[in-house]
């Protein structure tokens, strides 16, 4: 079933350009990045840090732990075998809804070096 | 990006060889295979095993065991890319003239070579024997992992990263942990005085006996432990010692080919040494640093691996030097502590955040800007820091010290 949570107002987060919400008992982190929602789960995949704590550069969201450097849109690593968990997004009437059962495209097991 | 630039003259390399498997040896051949290169690659190291990462052997894998994560490159991984491993043999020589690298039983012909043999841990002299451990290779850890049980009394000779990470990981196994530091601060040679004190207190709050301002002056060993005595009249007893005091770079190979070595091999941004097609990077390689300003000597992960991604583009004819600031991290204590940039003198610290709360990013000023950064548990100014660093504008200590300034966007105001 499609379950789709109305998470945030677009334009505080256009303002914010981050935001840390929760659905589902999850910790989702939302970024605003080139007009575009992205949603990935806050907790990183390598070390289980905040990446609502890092940063957005050159298109890329950066772990503050270990500066692991992820695909806002695919969850891919970059050199890294591993995906950070990613959720569909919905904006309609300037609100954001996230789909935590979804994920933003389907999640399949990435070899970021065999490119 | 332009496949077009040219680094270096002549023709594309046909056969690459890496000499060490380690870090920077697969970070090269990805970089290779990526950029499609389809000549030959092999990766000849010392050690008998896959490339693996280096950074959780003091940290996670010291603790657990847990290999996850840990390899580099797969077998699978080497057979789909035609890479070559071929690992347990040391190499013996490298040709100048002709850069062939030669084996115990065999010579491979290369036309580029990157030497990538990292270093070899410093020892206390007259101190060996069964209960002395130091920490480089996977073995070491798995050896070490043994005896840190709780209970176990356990000595740390030296305060620098690796002697802290050990320090941490043992009290998170339960052992009782004594450091014992020649300088008066813990990682003072890197942090200076103030940040160091810092990290000392963070020790002692997790139950770690700091010994500072000694040295150790020799290791007994008796039936059931050892007794370490030091510069200042004590007797420790332990179960077992960790020296901890840094390690010398392997540049036997270089030397002897007549690379130029200056403590370690001296290499440009792109990871060339003083001989056409032979490149180094990683703890070996004395790279020039332009936010340096000379050349550094650094045993990061972070710059292994932007050093050898620059030699296996330079090797290519692809100039993509690696000018960025050095980064590094240390978790300690469930604390994440960052570094970047470089500084050895400042004119001042400028702290944003609270250092008794560990929670805090640490400036390091020089002429007004911004050379280095010490951060707890504050990954996110780091990130910013690298920034304002790399830019190397005066900032003013008022604006770093505001949190309700974000450093991000101070960074790019800089850039307009």
């Amino acid at each position: 079933m499609d379950e789709w949570v109305d998470l945030a107002d677009m334009t505080e987060l256009a303002r914010r350009k981050k935001m840390r919400v929760e659905a589902a008992g999850e910790a989702i982190a939302l970024f605003h990045l080139a007009g575009r929602v992205y949603a990935l789960q806050d907790s990183c995949v390598h070390k289980q840090r905040s990446l609502i704590k890092g940063t957005v550069l050159h298109g890329r969201v950066i772990c503050p732990g270990h500066q692991w450097r992820f695909d806002p849109e695919t969850g891919e690593a970059e050199d890294q075998d591993v995906c950070q968990p990613t959720y569909a997004v919905r904006v309609e009437d300037g609100r954001i809804y996230v789909n935590p059962t979804r994920p933003a495209t389907p999640v399949t097991p990435l070899r970021a070096e065999s490119r | 990006m332009s496949t077009e630039e040219t680094g270096i003259p002549g023709t594309a390399p046909s056969d690459i060889v890496v000499i060490g498997a380690g870090q920077c040896a697969a970070v090269a051949a990805r970089t290779l295979r990526r950029r499609g290169f389809d000549g030959g690659i092999q990766i000849i190291g010392a050690e008998p095993e896959l490339p693996y990462q280096r950074p959780p052997l003091s940290k996670e894998y010291l603790e657990t065991g847990d290999t996850d994560g840990l390899f580099l490159l797969t077998e699978d991984w080497c057979a789909d890319k035609d890479v070559q491993l071929r690992l347990g043999e040391p190499v013996l020589g490298l040709d100048p003239v002709s850069g062939s690298v030669r084996l115990a039983d065999d010579e491979v012909r290369a036309d580029a070579v990157l030497i990538a043999t990292g270093g070899r841990p410093r020892t206390l002299p007259g101190v060996s024997g069964s209960r002395v451990h130091t920490l480089r290779t996977r073995a070491d850890a798995d050896r070490l992992r043994d005896v840190l049980v709780p209970g176990a009394r356990i000595v740390v000779v030296g305060a620098g990263f690796i002697g802290s990470e050990v320090a941490a990981t043992a009290r998170a196994r339960g052992a009782d942990v004594v450091i014992v530091e020649a300088l008066d601060t813990p990682l003072r040679r890197v942090l200076g005085a103030e940040m160091g004190a810092v990290c000392g207190s963070l020790h002692r709050e997790n139950g770690v006996d700091l010994v500072l301002g000694e040295t150790v002056d020799g290791v007994t060993e008796g039936s059931a432990g050892v007794t370490v005595t030091t510069s200042g009249g004590r007797r420790i007893d332990a179960d077992a010692v960790v020296v901890g005091i840094g390690i010398e770079p392997v540049t036997g190979l270089a030397a002897d080919a007549g690379i130029t070595v200056a403590d370690g091999i001296v290499v440009d941004e792109q990871g060339r040494t003083s001989l056409p097609n032979v490149f180094a990077a990683g703890d070996v390689a004395s790279h020039f640093h332009p936010l340096v300003g000379g050349h550094v000597r650094t045993e990061h992960f972070d710059s292994a691996n932007r050093l050898s991604t620059a030699a296996a583009n330079a090797m290519l004819g692809r100039s993509q030097p690696f000018v960025d600031p050095h980064w590094f991290w240390s978790d300690q204590y469930d604390v994440n502590l960052q570094y970047a940039g470089h500084a050895t003198s400042w004119d001042e610290i400028v702290v944003r955040g609270s250092l008794s709360d560990v929670d805090f990013c640490a400036f390091y000023l020089s002429g007004g800007a911004v050379r280095a950064v010490f951060a707890a548990d504050r990954g996110g100014d780091v990130l910013a820091a690298k920034e304002l660093i790399a830019r190397g504008v005066p900032v003013s200590p008022d604006v770093l010290r505001d949190e309700d300034v974000d450093l991000f966007e101070l960074a790019m105001e800089e850039v307009a």
